[in-house]
């Protein structure tokens, strides 16, 4: 298992946002996240990437604790994420975006970049070229030199996705990747999931389109007022009565 | 790709003509103005500094009149109380600085704008205090210190001459050095916090290690800025480090532009040409920095310089028929 | 000698908290911090002196116009400076950088007006002191805790009991809801910055007569005032005061038992450990940290 997360509890005052969890996700596949809106899918995600604490309960990632480290140690460790609201860095290019997403691979230390010794230049070379390879992976080369914020909507969704590539995840964790798409865009995003898991990364996705995650997901997890109400296959969660009673109950999105 | 050249045919001219400008300014008879060069050049270290922690990191500090003057005061007795010749002196300060300044910015760090901004006052106002009635009286509180020019191996800058030579190479050090860090995996680090400090810790970016080292390497600057101002005057007391100091500092670094080589340079020689030209009603001194500053905010968001740049590059870009990127 | 120095810290850390309870009132609006405070208590304590022995009014009409004259400049401050640069979408940061920028102009401007010279208020009350406990204490004193009690209780009872108090207390809950409930946020935002400037103006009017008048009179109390709001809980009301008295108590304690040299490093001291050490405050004020 490359991710296992065991008895996770979180509350805020007294509300209970995750409520003794226990997930466990395999390498290789596309794990989805669903559940009705306020079911705590955003609270789990942030808690795996080190957004918050748990109370309690244990993630071991790739046979390590990674439960209560801070988010760039998580990053250090392996799981890239992205956000639900758009987070670039706006005022940088886009290919530096990119580069930013690389910085925990990248071994030079201050002194090397202040003096920009061989090492660092060729380590910096590397990274611009690595950059390019991932932009084109995505279709986003001919937009390498422009400002992030400049891009279009979908666009900056997939320049997010790219940044998380970047630093050559295990696990990248998508939060809402399809929020705000078009159904063509949908489409590509499907063909890109694929293209990602080719790449060797095993992927976690929080959705809200369950068309689209019936389509893509390997196995999906269902969340409900902070606790896991099933999980399977998407054939048999969409049989699943407890399932389909807390979608038709709960205030559907 | 990125435009990385360094050296640019603008640059070297610019580069001659600052080489033979003490020899015009004595053949006009305006000594006077190799001393404002001097000046000039230690303020674009210290503002350079500080665009680095504000322009590139986003961290204001309003307190770095301390830096200022731990360079100046460590230098100064350093050579007084252990006969350290003065060059030695000020490197020694200078890390002095930076030290302090990484131990202020650990804590500092997790304060959002304003606090931060009070954080770094406070600071300033007690290193002042410190000045004022040090332990001993070792800094001739009130009184201060008079000081002996820089040696440069054997060779005395006594002289404002010699020194602006010094000083010259000091800023083109100081610059490269500037650009070398911001154009590297530190550089696109602190802009990442800049933009988005959340998404920078998500990326991986150790936050909190390079809001450290960015204020640390603004006190480095700042403080080798406060060692020079020191043996150029060769004399120090407290009324040149006080909060007012900390506000020129930031002043010059917004009238510029922030986030920029360029930008520094040109808020400190012009903040500094602008009070030393209106030194005839120095009673209203605070009344113009205050009315500068104000007038950057209000009118001139990006500074002259970026204003200036971003007026340009629309042209460029009108010119070229809107094909921007073919640079 | 302890009542004595009881007093006059009592005295300062009044000044003091009519200050920091400007700053909260400030931050619990606009979500911004001002130092053109300290400056407007000096520009209070002159026009005070003005209107008092210059002009020859009465002390408490004096007052009044000091108040009505600092409150319509923190108005429109709020409304020429700070609201403008809110409505472009520039960065808090800059917005309080742009009140340094009017605290530098308005203590140029007061030297301009008044001179450097330190300037003394006659006489205010027919008696000097009066004997409380076997120590001689300035009527002026109890005067000045006096008035900052009544405006610290004025001001709470005016946030709770009045419809501008209410409207001030809920555009700065949220300033949306506020505003979708019908509430003028920018009238109360404008309000809560001239009652700001007016408290300041009168801790200078209630000090001038204590401490004398002159330029720099503000702008330290303005900086430590900050001290005081932190200690307390930034953006805390009670917090404001609380934190004033404490730090008026304690430096003045200081200055009197153990040295003055390192008075004014106190105030510095303990703003530094609060911010590094307890961000929220005594009263454990959630504002200030992210």
């Amino acid at each position: 298992m490359l991710l296992e997360i065991d008895h996770l509890c979180l509350s805020f005052g007294g509300l209970k946002a995750t409520n003794d969890v226990t997930m466990h996700m395999e390498a290789g596949k596309i794990n989805g996240i669903i559940g009705p809106n306020g079911a705590g899918k955003t609270t789990f995600f942030n808690q795996i990437s080190g957004v918050y604490k748990p109370d309690s309960g244990t993630i071991t990632f790739d046979g390590k604790r990674i439960d209560g480290l801070k988010p760039y140690q998580i990053n250090e460790a392996g799981i890239a994420r992205t956000y639900q609201v758009i987070n670039l860095f706006r005022k940088m290019s886009v290919i530096e975006n990119v580069m930013v997403g690389m910085h925990p691979r990248l071994r030079s230390n201050f002194f090397d970049s202040l003096l920009h010794n061989k090492k660092q230049r060729e380590e910096e070379k590397n990274a611009r070229e690595k950059a390019m390879e991932l932009l084109e992976f995505v279709g986003l080369e001919q937009y390498a030199n422009e400002q992030a914020g400049a891009l279009s909507y979908g666009q900056q969704r997939l320049l997010e996705i790219v940044r998380g590539l970047a630093s050559d995840p295990k696990l990248i964790l998508l939060d809402e990747p399809a929020a705000g798409m078009n159904s063509a865009e949908k489409v590509e995003l499907n063909t890109l999931l694929r293209k990602i898991l080719a790449r060797g990364v095993t992927i976690l996705i929080v959705e809200h389109d369950m068309k689209l995650m019936m389509d893509i997901s390997d196995r999906i997890f269902v969340l409900n007022y902070g606790q896991k109400l099933a999980e399977g296959t998407p054939a048999e969660i969409q049989k699943n009565p407890d399932v389909i009673a807390a979608y038709l109950g709960g205030d559907d999105e | 790709m990125k435009n990385l050249r360094l050296i640019t045919p603008g640059k070297i001219i610019l580069l001659a003509v600052l080489l033979v400008l003490p020899l015009f300014f004595s053949m006009i008879g305006f000594s006077y103005g190799v001393l404002v060069c001097c000046f000039a050049f230690l303020y674009i270290v210290a503002v350079s500094g500080l665009d680095v922690d504000f322009g590139y990191c986003g961290q204001i500090s309003m307190g770095h009149a301390a830096f200022f003057a731990i360079g100046a005061y460590g230098s100064v007795m350093l050579h007084q109380y252990a006969h350290i010749p003065v060059l030695a002196t000020m490197v020694i300060a200078t890390v002095l600085a930076t030290i302090v300044g990484a131990v202020i910015a650990y804590p500092a760090s997790k304060l959002v704008f304003h606090f931060l901004s009070l954080a770094t006052i406070a600071f300033g106002e007690i290193v002042y205090a410190l000045l004022l009635n040090s332990p001993g009286g070792v800094t001739g509180n009130a009184v201060g210190m008079f000081t002996d020019p820089i040696n440069l191996f054997g060779l005395e800058l006594e002289s404002n001459e010699r020194f602006y030579y010094f000083g010259l190479a000091v800023v083109l050090l100081f610059l490269l050095a500037k650009y070398l860090m911001v154009n590297s995996k530190v550089g696109r680090a602190w802009i990442a916090i800049r933009e988005n400090p959340h998404a920078a810790n998500g990326m991986g970016i150790n936050v909190t290690k390079y809001k450290v080292m960015a204020f640390a390497v603004s006190a480095f600057f700042t403080g080798f800025a406060g060692a020079m101002y020191a043996h150029l005057v060769r004399y120090i007391g407290p009324d040149t480090f006080t909060q007012k100091q900390s506000v020129m500092f930031v002043t010059m670094m917004l009238f510029g532009g922030t986030g920029s080589i360029p930008g520094s340079i040109v808020g400190a020689v012009l903040v500094f040409s602008i009070t030393e030209g209106l030194r005839m009603f120095e009673q209203y001194q605070m009344l113009i920095y205050g009315a500068l500053l104000l007038v950057v905010i209000v009118a001139l968001p990006g500074g002259v310089y970026g204003e200036t740049k971003k007026l340009f590059d629309n042209l460029m870009d009108r010119r070229k028929g809107g094909n921007r990127h073919a640079a | 000698m302890l009542l004595q120095i009881l007093v006059s810290g009592f005295v300062l850390g009044c000044v003091y908290g009519l200050i920091a309870l400007g700053y909260s009132l400030i931050y619990k609006s606009s979500g911004l911090m001002n130092f053109v405070q300290g400056d407007v208590l000096t520009l209070g304590a002159f026009l005070g002196y003005t209107f008092f022995s210059v002009l020859g009014m009465p002390y408490w009409l004096a007052l009044i116009c000091t108040i009505a004259v600092a409150f319509a400049f923190g108005m429109c401050m709020e409304r020429f400076v700070i609201r403008k640069l809110l409505s472009r979408g520039v960065l808090a940061i800059y917005i309080v950088l742009a009140t340094i920028a009017i605290q530098y102009i308005l203590q140029n401007t007061i030297q301009a007006i008044w001179s450097t010279k330190m300037l003394s208020y006659p006489q205010i009350f027919s008696i000097p002191s009066v004997k409380i406990g076997g120590v001689m204490v300035q009527c002026e004193s109890i005067f000045c805790i006096i008035m900052s009690f009544l405006s610290m209780f004025g001001l709470q009872a005016f946030m709770k009991y009045t419809r501008f108090g209410t409207a001030m207390r809920a555009s700065a809950m949220d300033a949306k809801a506020a505003q979708a409930c019908g509430i003028n946020t920018s009238l109360s935002t404008g309000i809560s910055w001239g009652l700001a400037a007016g408290m300041a103006a009168l801790a200078g009017i209630l000090l001038g007569p204590i401490y004398g008048v002159f330029i720099m009179l503000g702008s330290t109390i303005g900086r430590k005032g900050f001290a005081a709001a932190i200690m307390g809980g930034y953006g805390n009301m009670y917090g404001a005061i609380l934190g004033g008295i404490l730090l008026g108590v304690v430096e003045t304690m200081v200055a009197g038992y153990l040295s003055s040299t390192y008075k004014d490093m106190i105030a510095y001291a303990l703003l530094l450990l609060f911010l590094f050490v307890k961000p929220t405050g005594i009263f454990n004020e959630r504002a200030i940290t992210e």
